[in-house]
């Protein structure tokens, strides 16, 4: 197992509430869920950052790009 | 994390002492294209000139470790290697964000998904019958399947694993 650093994080309620939700909906610690949307968002941002871009498809395989800014 | 993990001496039977490690390095994807891929072709060459075994001839023969070189710094994904006797014997990268589970009952959890796994071409007994050699090691697969379950359980995944489907396979 990898070291790992402790960090205070201070969130509103609404993030609170937020983050309580997917915790749930995902099976997952609060913790282990901000250390995913940690890795979601570098990989994201390394593809963006090299010119990729990011759509989503909806049921119709209508593609809509996100735009991250 | 470097553990020390038991492999089996395939000719033996007896077990032996290896390491699995996670910080794999450039160099270990070079050893892989210098060490593994030379004898992986030449094997596929031999299992292609027998329409019996042309079958038998791995997929993963194209393999080119080293283009991944720029994802060893992404959180998202895990490289594990396993050594023995001074040599790589295996090695995988698990991805713990691109996928999730397919199961009704756990749909859109997360877990670890098992992206690229390969053994050393000396560890693969149908690799090796074509070129009149040996398996050296055995179990090399189970182990770092075995860490990609536990890599799960330490990311509050709960073992939950998945591996390429049929329909995914390069």
């Amino acid at each position: 197992m990898n070291p790992k650093r402790t960090m205070t994080l201070n969130l509103t309620d609404q993030e609170m509430v937020v983050l309580e939700e997917l915790s749930v909906q995902k099976d997952l610690s609060k913790t282990a869920l901000l250390r995913q949307a940690l890795r979601l968002y570098q990989m994201v941002d390394t593809r963006m950052s090299r010119g990729d871009k990011l759509f989503f498809e909806d049921s119709d395989k209508q593609k809509a790009e996100l735009m991250v800014l | 994390m470097k553990e020390t993990i038991q492999l089996i001496d395939a000719q033996s039977g007896k077990h032996v002492e290896a390491s699995i490690f996670d910080e794999i390095t450039l160099d270990h994807f070079i050893e892989t294209q210098a060490n593994w891929r030379p004898i992986v072709l030449e094997s596929a060459r031999a299992l292609s000139k027998d329409p019996t075994r042309a079958t038998l001839i791995p997929r993963h023969y194209h393999w080119d470790w080293t283009r991944k070189e720029a994802e060893l710094k992404m959180l998202a994904l895990r490289f594990f290697g396993i050594a023995c006797h001074g040599r790589l014997q295996g090695i995988m990268k698990v991805d713990t964000v691109a996928r999730s589970c397919r199961l009704p009952e756990q749909q859109g959890k997360p877990l670890v998904y098992i992206d690229y796994i390969e053994t050393a071409p000396w560890n693969i007994r149908l690799l090796m019958e074509p070129l009149g050699r040996s398996q050296e090691f055995r179990a090399v697969g189970s182990r770092l399947f075995e860490a990609a379950v536990l890599q799960s359980q330490e990311e509050g995944f709960k073992g939950r694993l998945r591996g390429q489907e049929r329909d995914e396979i390069e």
